[in-house]
């Protein structure tokens, strides 16, 4: 069976959500209402032209680990997003390649394109949604990539605490079917640090199959003045087993860096880094 | 053994005259009885899964479970629609609402897999897509004819989306292994601190605690929403045949609880008339099925209350139960109610037939219980559950009869009735059978003994002959309609039930050499083209189909590139490209290292222990292919009943040593004799061979429930040789004539035999009324092996005592003690 589509956004582009920011970190603001809350997460400054080392370890059920290493470059295009993606390792797909264009309105699918080297060919994957794995992570490509305010309802559920961080609880639920199918949620609830609007924690109620996912920072660090998520896991769960996790890790991180245009393209693609 | 004997009796007449001094106490306790049993039926739980028949700690089970942890339920349930028009817009609209319907409707789905969101990966110059097969609904007759011509050309889809006549359809559901935990919201955002860190330093840190497996009512109640959905779809141009295991299981679950409630009205019936017929009382007829209604009870209130659960073998228990545990009463009635016809002195006659008695229904339940429960060790658990609780059943109705009935018949006013019931009776055409037949067995001694002898010849060559089965399928009644169903799925679609091999290539990545995969396309041609096979594949799918595919729509899906890549370095970037293609079916087929690859063969309906062999000619063959680089486990729950049945039929064997074993040694201890304990034997052993015998003969095949017949045949029809032998003896001693001997016995102790071997009998024959092929063997099996062994009773014991009596040495050890 078929997950609805991917869409091959650039995994840097996981920065733009999980770790929006502003410069400086603001007093909790008491008296927010939830939307207002995600119009501050919304609202940080996310950095641009972004160069990292992508490290992702994939862990089934038995606790077998897989490890991939990829080189990334993000470009922000007014609110879409171009990203240049490659594998690095493990050895059997270092130098493939994926090269997307993430549009920010749900509505216009993304476009993505991967190289295989092996066969000197580069193919367009046709896509219709953001709900499927991300590179079979648990990471969807909408967990990777912002989300557009206006299509979700905001309740605050409460204020609670995450690791010695006051946190609100906000539940943010899709404004219709639509956007429901796009992201494969029927609901989230999203941690958000008080002192800095940095979502910590979400927790993900799966359309398909019964299956909540966590999301869980690990390790938040101020690069360039801007927070980022340098650790985040991704598990997807049923009936509270583990079935399978991800955990993301970020490595040089560079804001502000020379990226041309050129280098998202087809013909860069299949050059390679 | 003369005072011991007479100390048991003056044992049971003092208890007894306790018995009817505080009969209020003891009604009143048994009234508690009843109502504390009563109190525990509401949670006696039904459990008619797959799994129930094993024991949960079976080694074959795990290998099950690891399976499914793995790589979800093997058992689909299989919807095919048949239609002339199925690329048709009306058709491909109401298959899409019936999608969606069950979607909607079905609990503890998983997935759900139809025309409308199979995988459709199609290449392009430029573009790789893949989607539902749907997605872009045909609009135009040319764009059906389309749909037509790529869904026919489909190696993945033929046989499993769609049958090669494009006639038929599937929709197939996948439910959930375990059961939904309804968590609130509050405890899911718990879940952070709850789940175990799982990371490098600890790997598989799971909590402990296991999910639930869906229990059987929430499997029927998938099933039963299938079939409501179905309802309302079902059409002339719409026909849906419903088929797969767990349909099947479901059907027989159901009929066979009709049978069952239609068993213990029945038996409840012919013991009541049996009764009435015996005794003409009223008294007679409620208080022994009172009795047994109680041992009834209790032992299934023990049963709910242990947390065993009521699985396919143990639903006999109750009319069972029922039939054997009414024997003891009619022995005592019978001597009761003759001496209080004489004396009309109630509490006299009570203990007067207990003394008598007790000592030999003692016997009798102990032998009927021992040979029960032989099946203790039973590899299939209810069978097991069978034995203990059958058995436990049988003495609950002991102890009850000695209790109860005493205190019953003392408590409450009988009218003195004119001979009824009297074992003296010496006119009537039952006195004139019982003389014939003694003057017959007597006077033919030889005769009846080499026949009896050539009968049981017969019966062991028979028993080298007699097969092994186990197909549900077959129980069922025609009417059924999933046995329809079947033979139109397994004949148009090559299959309804599938088998699983895993094959673990021992190495990460090991589904990434070419090698392997080839070799397991080549394993998968054998299985379906080659003959031989004792299980016929319809179909092999695996990883090896998903590769195929992903190649050819790398190559803009020209078919000759439908193939294995060749080159080493390609298959894992091809892999990676499906990973990224948005379909996640990947992880239905391999696991996530690619080191173990699922095989699934889909097959016909057929009898479970053809899979025995099968799975045997399935490591021989991956060997011979794969050499020891890949190890291939067998698993899925059809060779999982072939295996366990064919096991359990081996240890049933044993169940038989051990319940012949047993119940000689107890005859030897009764006669005080091993020569004569021994030959005392013969007319007990003879009713079973003879029976399992004629089974080998006429082909009707040992299965989970005809194996049961001689364990529990072999307890019961010993019952009456011990009563044969016990008054021969008494009699013989008195006059040393073995022919006069014989008479009164017969005379005598003949009736009662006569009378409960009928009843028990009916008992069994009961079981005939079952819409179920396999409980009507059973019935009928069981209830010729108890006639045969009174026929041995009243013609080749007695032939055996006569010619025992006519050597010196026999007549010393007759009339020893």
């Amino acid at each position: 069976m078929l997950r609805p589509k991917p869409r091959l956004t650039a995994l840097a582009a996981a920065l733009l959500f999980l770790s929006a920011l502003f410069a400086a970190p603001r007093p909790a603001a008491a008296g927010l209402s939830a939307r207002e809350i995600m119009e501050h997460v919304d609202a940080r400054d996310d950095g641009d032209n972004v160069t990292l080392q992508t490290e992702m370890v994939l862990i089934d059920k038995n606790g077998h680990q897989r490890e991939r290493q990829i080189r990334a470059f993000m470009k922000d295009k007014g609110r879409d997003t171009w990203r240049i993606q490659f594998f690095v390792s493990p050895a059997d797909v270092k130098d493939t390649g994926f090269l997307t264009y993430d549009y920010y309105s749900g509505e216009k699918d993304d476009d993505q394109w991967l190289y295989l080297p092996e066969l000197h060919k580069t193919k367009r994957i046709a896509s219709a949604d953001k709900s499927s794995a991300f590179m079979g992570s648990d990471f969807s490509y909408a967990d990777m990539n912002r989300r557009v305010l206006d299509e979700w309802t905001y309740k605050l559920l409460k204020e609670d605490e995450v690791d010695g961080h006051r946190v609100w609880l906000i539940e943010t639920v899709p404004v219709n079917k639509t956007v429901e199918e796009r992201y494969g949620y029927t609901k989230s609830v999203v941690f958000v640090r008080q002192d800095i609007f940095f979502p910590v924690r979400a927790v993900h109620w799966v359309k398909e199959g019964d299956r909540i996912k966590y999301m869980e920072v690990k390790k938040l660090e101020q690069i360039d003045g801007i927070w980022v998520a340098t650790e985040t896991q991704m598990r997807t769960t049923k009936n509270r087993q583990t079935q399978h996790s991800t955990i993301l890790r970020w490595h040089d991180i560079r804001f502000n860096q020379e990226i041309d245009d050129e280098l998202f393209t087809v013909r860069r693609l299949e050059k390679g880094l | 053994m003369g005072t011991f004997k007479m100390k048991i009796e003056q044992g049971f007449e003092s208890f007894t005259a306790r018995i009817v001094r505080f009969r209020w106490p003891v009604l009143a306790l048994m009234l508690l009885l009843a109502v504390a049993s009563a109190a525990q039926l509401p949670k006696l739980t039904i459990d008619m899964s797959d799994e129930g028949f094993l024991h949960p700690e079976d080694p074959i089970l795990q290998v099950y479970n690891d399976f499914r942890d793995q790589f979800g339920r093997d058992d689909m349930i299989v919807l095919a629609v048949e239609s002339d028009a199925v690329f048709s817009q009306p058709f491909l609209e109401k298959l899409k609402k019936l999608h969606t319907a069950l979607e909607e409707k079905v609990p503890h789905l998983d997935e759900l897999t139809s025309m409308v969101n199979a995988r459709n990966t199609t290449g392009m110059a430029d573009a790789i897509v893949v989607e539902d097969l749907l997605e872009r609904w045909p609009e135009s007759e040319a764009e059906l004819g389309a749909l037509r011509e790529r869904v026919m050309a489909n190696p993945l889809y033929r046989d499993r989306l769609i049958s090669a006549d494009g006639r038929f359809t599937t929709l197939v559901l996948q439910t959930d292994v375990y059961a939904a935990m309804e968590k609130s919201d509050e405890e899911i955002l718990a879940g952070f601190d709850d789940l175990a860190p799982l990371g490098e330093e600890d790997g598989p840190g799971e909590p402990a605690a296991r999910p639930r497996l869906l229990n059987d009512m929430e499997r029927g109640r998938i099933v039963m929403t299938v079939n409501q959905v179905i309802a309302q779809f079902q059409a002339d141009d719409f026909r849906i045949h419903l088929a797969g295991s767990p349909v099947v299981t479901s059907a027989v679950k159901k009929t066979m609880r009709e049978d069952m409630m239609r068993f213990i009205r029945i038996a409840v019936l012919v013991i009541g008339v049996s009764l009435f017929l015996l005794f003409r009382r009223l008294s007679a007829v409620v208080y022994p099925l009172l009795v047994v209604a109680l041992s009834l009870v209790s032992t299934l209130a023990v049963m709910a209350r242990l947390g065993v659960a009521i699985k396919m073998p143990t639903m006999i228990l109750p009319s069972f139960l029922l039939a054997v545990g009414v024997g003891d009463s009619v022995h005592v009635l019978a001597l009761f109610f003759q001496n209080f016809n004489k004396s009309g002195d109630k509490r006299q006659a009570l203990v007067a037939a207990m003394g008598h008695s007790g000592l030999a229904i003692v016997m009798t339940s102990l032998t009927t219980a021992a040979g029960l429960f032989s099946f203790f060790k039973a590899e299939i658990a209810p069978v097991a559950d069978l034995g203990i609780f059958a058995a436990f059943g049988v003495l609950l109705a002991l102890v009850y009869t000695v209790v109860f009935l005493p205190a019953l018949l003392a408590a409450t006013p009988l009218r003195v009735g004119k001979n009824a019931g009297s074992t003296e009776i010496t006119t009537g055409p039952m006195a004139r059978f019982l003389d014939r037949t003694t003057d017959f067995a007597t006077g033919h001694s030889g005769k009846i003994i080499a026949l009896w002898c050539v009968l049981l010849l017969a019966g062991v060559l028979g028993i080298f002959r007699l097969g092994f089965s186990h197909n549900i399928l077959a129980w069922l009644p025609d009417t059924r309609p999933v046995k329809a169903a079947t033979a139109a799925i397994d004949h148009n679609l090559n299959g309804s039930v599938t088998m699983e091999l895993v094959l673990d290539t021992g190495r990460e990545n090991g589904l990434h050499d070419p090698d392997i995969l080839n070799r397991m396309e080549r394993f998968a041609e054998a299985l379906t083209v080659e003959d031989g096979w004792s299980i016929e594949a319809g179909k092999v799918m695996s990883v090896v189909d998903v590769i195929k595919e992903i190649h050819q729509a790398l190559n803009e899906n020209r078919p000759e590139f439908y193939a294995i890549p060749q080159e080493a370095a390609l298959v894992p970037q091809e892999f990676l490209l499906f990973e990224n293609s948005g379909s996640d079916d990947l992880e239905d087929v391999v696991d996530s290292r690619f080191q173990l690859a699922r095989l699934t063969i889909k097959a016909p309906w057929q009898d479970a222990m053809r899979y025995v062999p099968f799975i045997e000619q399935v490591e021989a063959k991956s060997r011979e292919i794969f050499g020891l680089r890949v190890q291939v486990t067998a698993t899925g729950i059809m060779p999982l009943f072939g295996r366990i049945i064919f096991a359990a039929i081996h240890s049933a064997a044993q169940s038989y040593l051990i319940a012949f074993g047993v119940i000689t040694v107890m005859m030897i201890l009764l006669i005080g004799s091993v020569r004569l304990g021994l030959v005392c034997m013969l007319p007990n052993l003879a009713p079973i061979v003879i029976v399992l015998g004629f089974m080998g003969w006429v082909g009707i095949p040992l299965d989970m429930f005809t194996m049961l017949i001689g364990s529990i045949a072999i307890g019961i029809a010993v019952d009456d040789t011990i009563h044969f032998v016990y008054n021969f003896r008494r009699y013989f001693a008195e006059s040393g004539d073995a022919t006069d001997a014989v008479r009164r016995t017969l005379a005598t102790a003949g009736r009662a035999m006569l009378t409960t071997t009928l009843v028990l009998a009916a008992g069994f024959f009961i079981f005939m009324f079952a819409s179920m092929q396999n409980l009507y063997n059973f019935g009928l099996l069981t209830g010729i092996a108890l006639i045969l062994a009174l026929a041995a009773d009243f013609l080749l014991a007695p032939a055996l005592m006569t010619v025992t009596a006519a050597s010196s040495a026999g007549r010393g050890e007759l009339l020893n003690r």
